[in-house]
């Protein structure tokens, strides 16, 4: 991997998010570069909404700056290049699925039939196009909620975990989307503690308590960390064995070239020799 | 029946109470403070001095009787005062009009040949006529006064005293007016600004756990965007409703007794009030929606301040109850203790209420200072809460 000439799309630098004595977000640096599909992974209470919520601008850094498209967050106006699916389902029950996605195209400025067309076609949901959200089906409700997201063709996505309660068939089908939008240039950053959708991106990152532990291509990581499986390497990269218990192992520091890295720790100590990529 | 399944329930919902502090307070903390209020307001009932403007058509055995109300209202403890003495009725009605006095007490020009002839003489009592709450205070105060009187009427040695009749006559409204009448504009007032406070807040708040206003905020959206989309949103059907129910209050659409219900009257009911209103509609309407827009924000403001719809009922007590006891539709405001005429004077449905009042029952237009000063207090407050309402709403949540 070589750093991309573009400009980065998203950029994090020692960004830092504390709740009292809680470091949900504990100085974390990215560079995302355009048209790049990237997940970012890591177990439940790890950090990943609050990062994405930092570096969407919905809750402000305690330290460090976020930038979109260059822009420092928070920014209304970069707001309008930007996609977010957030965990929560954030349609509105009692409004039909062409009225949802109206609405959230007139706010974003895409008041075009046209978008909205698309979009149902792509999540599939054109036949329900007048049925009201309440009606439909848990998994029906996350298609509407990403389609919601992606109405405006935004060129920087931020999807919190987005497949859940999807079926596999249409989690393909998502899949080939994220992937033809980064085609075209959108960067994407996926969340999800699901580790077998994280083949499909392009980079991962491994965040722990806020930090982040581990990033490259899942082979990368996979041999860095020894192991066959990501779980397996995430676990090892977090300091643990592969049934999770803690281990010493001391030394181990990762590298800021093209490799992955590794290293829970020396950062762990407060030390960052391989924090930034 | 197994006892323990039902002793499983009960604990379940023990222990569910434990975690819900705010539930908690509803049931403990809420009713006293709104018994303590509700005692508060009974108790410290101030007995407020009444402006007599005496009408003396008598001549020189009036004066006797002015002479001997005037002494007696200057005595120390007294709970009347004269505040002016007339000459015709026209006189005190527009003293009662302009705001100077409270009641006017008519010293009939045939009293010397009515009490002469034997007969018991006639006073008529003029009051606003609007507010029975108020009326009922002053007329029990007066109660001395034609007592008063009536020692002046009676020769020295007489028994028994001359009583003289009361005949009662109002400024607005006529004296045997309905207590529907004269509580029509308040429920204009009350139940819009009820009902709108409770499905904002609850409207609200699903913004808020549902995700959709994070996501909201993920869009270019500002704050005072959205804060004007729910008025104006919310205030439509808000429109609707006072129209609706100024029709309700205004018009009476008799039904004429037909089929099944023949014969018992005719007609056999009427839907709607039939409440005539002195003033405008219009303005009536204006003063509500203002109201309404004050409710819709702050609906949202309160919002912040709970995590489940049940909590947004909670604040009922607290927000909708005060307001019913303080706001002057059960007791005139100057009754009130000093702290709650205070308090009385920041809430939005005092001067809704008078607002209301003015127009509907006494007719007052916008050249009215009363009403000029209501619409710009609800102005006034209704952008209060547009600003703390948008204050709620941040980008930067955290």
């Amino acid at each position: 991997m070589t750093a991309a000439a573009a400009a980065p799309a998203v950029e994090a630098v020692g960004l830092q998010k504390r709740f009292g004595s809680l470091h949900a977000v504990d100085g974390i640096d990215l560079a995302l570069s355009p048209g790049r599909i990237y997940g970012l992974l890591g177990p439940n209470g790890s950090g990943k909404t609050t990062l994405i919520r930092l570096l969407t601008g919905l809750a402000r850094a305690s330290s460090g700056e976020a930038r979109i498209l260059g822009t420092k967050m928070p920014s209304r106006k970069a707001l309008a290049s930007i996609g977010y699916m957030p965990q929560a389902e954030a349609i509105y029950p009692e409004l039909s699925v062409g009225e949802n996605l109206g609405f959230f195209a007139r706010l974003e400025g895409h008041a075009d039939r046209a978008a909205i067309d698309r979009v149902l076609d792509l999540v599939e949901l054109k036949e329900r196009k007048g049925t009201p959200a309440l009606e439909l089906s848990g998994g029906m409700r996350r298609r509407l909620s990403l389609a919601c997201t992606l109405v405006h063709e935004p060129r920087v996505l931020f999807l919190d975990e987005p497949t859940v309660g999807v079926d596999p068939a249409l989690r393909v089908q998502f899949w080939t989307h994220f992937r033809n939008l980064a085609a075209q240039g959108t960067t994407i950053l996926v969340a999800s503690h699901v580790m077998d959708e994280a083949d499909r991106c392009d980079e991962l990152l491994f965040v722990r308590d806020g930090k982040v532990i581990g990033r490259g291509t899942g082979a990368e990581l996979r041999a860095s960390a020894g192991t066959d499986s990501l779980e397996a390497a995430f676990l090892v990269l977090s300091g643990l064995d592969a049934q999770g218990n803690p281990i010493r192992q001391p030394g181990a520091t990762g590298d800021t070239g093209t490799g992955p890295m590794g290293g829970g720790g020396p950062m762990a100590g407060g030390g960052r020799p391989g924090a930034v990529l | 029946m197994s006892t323990s399944r039902i002793l499983a329930i009960a604990r379940r919902i023990a222990q569910g109470f434990r975690r819900d502090e705010r539930t908690l307070g509803l049931m403990f903390v809420v009713p006293l403070v709104v018994t303590a209020l509700l005692g508060w307001v009974l108790q410290d009932t101030k007995d407020t001095v009444v402006d007599v403007v005496l009408v003396n058509e008598a001549g020189a055995v009036g004066d006797r009787i002015v002479t001997a109300l005037t002494d007696a209202a200057a005595k120390p403890g007294s709970d009347i005062a004269i505040s002016a003495t007339v000459e015709t009725e026209d006189e005190a009605v527009a003293k009662i009009r302009d705001g100077s006095g409270d009641i006017g007490i008519v010293i009939p020009a045939d009293l010397l040949a009515d009490v002469q002839a034997g007969n018991r003489p006639t006073l008529t009592v003029i009051s606003e006529g609007t507010d029975p709450a108020a009326e009922v205070g002053r007329f029990g105060t007066l109660q001395a006064a034609l007592a008063d009187i009536a020692g002046q009427l009676t020769p020295p040695g007489v028994t028994p005293p001359i009583i003289p009749k009361v005949e009662r006559k109002t400024v607005y409204l006529s004296p045997d007016a309905s207590q529907v009448d004269v509580l029509a504009p308040i429920f204009l007032g009350f139940f819009g600004y009820f009902f709108v406070f409770l499905l904002t807040g609850i409207s609200f708040l699903r913004e808020r756990i549902g995700g959709t206003l994070e996501r909201l905020l993920a869009t270019p959206v500002t704050r005072f965007e959205i804060v004007t989309g729910y008025s104006l949103g919310f205030g439509t059907f808000a429109t609707i409703q006072v129209i609706v129910l100024t029709l309700f209050i205004l018009n009476s659409i008799a039904v004429p007794s037909f089929g099944p219900i023949a014969g018992y009257s005719t007609p056999a009911f009427s839907i709607g009030l039939g409440v005539d209103s002195a003033g405008s509609p219009l303005l009536a309407f204006a003063v509500a929606l203002l109201l309404s827009l004050g409710a819709v924000n702050l609906g949202i403001f309160l919002s912040t301040f709970a995590r489940t719809e049940l909590q947004v009922i909670q604040f009922i007590p607290l927000v909708i109850v005060p307001q019913a006891l303080l706001s002057g539709i059960l007791w005139p405001i100057e009754r009130l203790p000093d702290v709650l005429q205070g308090i009385a004077h920041i809430l939005p449905l005092t001067y809704a209420v008078e607002g209301l009042r003015e127009v509907m029952l006494k007719g007052a237009d916008l050249t009215s200072t009363v009403v000029q000063t209501d619409l710009t207090v609800l102005a006034g407050i209704a952008l209060f809460f547009v600003v703390l309402a948008s204050g709620t709403i941040k980008r930067e949540v955290a």
